[in-house]
């Protein structure tokens, strides 16, 4: 629908609070073959269960806690196992309680998370399990490809190449050339989000990518569709992450330091194609900026020739964080947010997501990076005026790596941004990246020039799941209890 | 001497393919044919292969926007997404000769498994005046540019039956 009545925009409610009390994931490599799924799963449930400070005597008293179970898992077809959530809650031992499989293309682990809260908000469940994992590595890379172009529409766009980068590229080119003006500035923006995930990567044992890259490396690399390069482009992985969500009075028994979650979802069409023209709805400081209202009204109609949101504005992006920043009282995410974990599937959409969530105006998201805003501390790479080197960004994204550095196991990426996200809430950053032991676990060395990468008195976080051209994405966001704005 | 200590010197033809020993990983062939409907989009597909461009279009005057507005969609489709009352053919054929243009483009170089299209593929979004929708289709014939006038051309010949049997090639204006 491209009109909306007001049934269709009511501001989502928890019916009582959620929480995080813990997270745990495997790590995450492009091929695994010497484990099962299943067993990443066990891994990453005892890391959940062992090592967040629970206050349990071990995992079978943890386990008689959890009541139901969600499961996100995007492709079936390439693991050639239906159900395989039921093979997964069976080899947790968490048989006969409720389960159910979710997917949403890349959105899976942020709609996971959508329903698993809203399970405990509404009293149904006291603690549940959300875990989420992906196996592509079952299949060739050419039938890969295919497997993921049935993701679009089968009929009018999968036998148009059986690439599903094509049909994203589709959009990507769109912004290039009109946002972005195919300026080599803009070129270099996009290379310096590759720069930047895969730096926070190396300082991540769980990630899949090791190395550092320059914008050299960024724009000499080979092109996958043109303008993307191989570096602009997301990983595809093998692994598992979950969470324990709870009530107050639970979460409270299981943890000194429980965070808030709520998570928001929206969707637009599966076809671009079918992206009809209209209003841009407002975030909340964008209702509050006549500066904003009156450059909006500015981008549409003949002299740009844009529409809104055609093919660089993900609606679905736009519309979860409508609901979020209302249903948690932020008024302006750059402000009020300390950071965030972005679905970088392309460092193209990474820039079209920082508008569609606010930290930017439409047409405006490079400005994000250019600012330093994106960074932790502005590094001191020669890609930054010196003035700004060493400053502290205001809201620094992709910690973690994000899908670029870290890993893009489909069915787990949503959750992993939010265990990332609620272990620097905690202000465990350095217990789960910085211990040699835990890069022992995996087989790896830790770097000697690890980065600390905790952003220090981190209150709020933000993290944007997000499937393919845009057909759903998930708004989580975490908050210390102190922090939640009253209402 | 030991059963299996993996002598591959006696396969059967009916053998599994192993890949690895430690840990033991294997092949399991697939090849699934499905049968697939087009339903009431029959007519589109069709349409290909006639040399015809047809879409749909809501015909409910209380409908809005796409009754009150004439949205017509490209691809079509059998019933309106904002009334749900059943849509009606129309042939945009010519329309889309003489108005479509390229929105975006991408050149496909590595396609995936089962692809028909010969590559490099210039992938497209075809704009048409009046239509709201933006299909996404191939252009043959040259590079594709945001902008390019284009015209459709049609697989009569030997059609696919698929969204193959639609391409475009730039319009003279």
């Amino acid at each position: 629908m491209i009109r909306f009545q007001p049934g269709n925009l009511a501001t989502p409610k928890q019916m009582r609070p959620v929480y995080i009390v813990a997270a745990g994931q495997s790590d995450f490599k492009k091929r695994y073959p010497e484990k099962k799924t299943e067993e990443l799963a066990v891994e990453a449930f005892r890391m959940m269960a062992l090592e967040n400070n629970l206050k349990v005597d071990g995992i079978q008293e943890l386990k008689g806690y959890i009541h139901s179970a969600y499961y996100g898992h995007f492709a079936d077809h390439f693991g050639d196992q239906l159900l395989g959530e039921a093979v997964i809650h069976d080899r947790l031992g968490l048989d006969p309680l409720g389960n159910v499989g979710i997917k949403t293309g890349g959105a899976t682990g942020g709609s996971t998370l959508w329903i698993a809260s809203n399970m405990v908000a509404s009293g149904y469940s006291n603690c549940v399990l959300a875990m989420g994992w992906e196996r592509m590595d079952e299949v060739d890379t050419w039938t890969g490809n295919h497997y993921i172009s049935t993701a679009a529409d089968k009929d009018f766009e999968t036998e148009l190449g059986h690439i599903y980068t094509g049909y994203y590229a589709l959009m990507a080119q769109r912004y290039w050339k009109v946002f972005g003006k195919g300026s080599p500035a803009f070129r270099r923006t996009m290379s310096k989000i590759a720069v930047k995930n895969r730096r926070h990567a190396y300082s991540n044992p769980f990630a899949q990518t090791h190395g550092k890259i320059t914008v050299e490396d960024v724009e000499k690399s080979p092109i996958v569709a043109d303008p993307l390069r191989f570096y602009d482009a997301c990983l595809m992985s093998v692994g598992v992450s979950c969470v324990l969500l709870c009530s107050e009075e639970l979460a409270y028994k299981l943890s000194d330091h429980p965070m808030r979650i709520f998570v928001t979802a929206g969707s637009h069409t599966l076809r671009t194609a079918d992206r009809r023209p209209m209003d841009i709805p407002l975030l909340p400081h964008e209702e509050a900026s006549p500066e904003i209202r009156k450059y909006y009204a500015s981008l549409k109609g003949a002299s740009s020739g844009e529409r809104y949101p055609g093919f660089t504005g993900f609606l679905a992006a736009r519309m979860a964080a409508y609901y979020a920043y209302r249903m948690c009282g932020i008024n302006d995410p750059v402000e009020d947010l300390d950071l965030v974990e972005l679905h970088d599937a392309f460092t193209i959409s990474d820039i079209q997501t920082y508008e569609d969530i606010g930290l930017r105006p439409y047409g405006q998201g490079p400005d994000y990076i250019e600012s330093g805003d994106a960074y932790l501390t502005v590094p001191d790479d020669g890609s930054f005026p010196k003035k700004l080197v060493g400053k502290r960004g205001r809201l620094p994204s992709n910690l973690s790596g994000g899908l670029l550095g870290c890993m893009h196991a489909v069915g787990a990426t949503g959750i992993m941004q939010v265990a990332e996200i609620f272990w620097q809430l905690q202000n465990r950053w350095k217990y789960f990246h910085a211990r040699k032991e835990m890069w022992e676990r995996f087989g790896k060395t830790m770097p000697k020039d690890i980065e600390n990468l905790q952003v220090p008195n981190a209150r709020r976080g933000l993290a944007i799941s997000h499937a393919g051209v845009g057909s759903h994405v998930t708004c989580s966001i975490l908050m210390h209890p102190d922090a939640v704005p009253a209402k | 001497m030991p059963k299996h200590d993996f002598d591959f010197n006696n396969l059967r033809p009916d053998a599994t393919v192993v890949r690895s020993l430690e840990p033991l990983v294997i092949e399991k062939p697939r090849a699934p044919i499905h049968v697939h409907t087009y339903g009431g989009e029959t007519p589109f597909f069709r349409g290909l292969s006639q040399g015809k461009l047809l879409a749909t279009k809501c015909v409910n005057k209380k409908c809005v926007p796409a009754g009150k507005e004439g949205h017509i969609f490209l691809p079509p489709r059998v019933y309106c997404p904002d009334c749900m009352e059943k849509t009606e053919w129309i042939d945009i054929t010519e329309l889309a000769r003489r108005t479509a243009r390229v929105h975006t483009h991408i050149t496909v170089e590595h396609p995936g498994a089962f692809n028909r299209v010969p590559i490099p593929c210039e992938l497209i979004s075809v704009e048409i005046e009046g239509v709201s929708t933006i299909i996404m289709s191939q252009l043959k014939g040259a590079k594709a540019q945001i902008g390019m006038p284009i015209q459709p051309v049609f697989e009569t010949e030997h059609p696919t039956f698929t969204i193959l049997d639609l391409a475009w090639v730039p319009r003279k204006e």
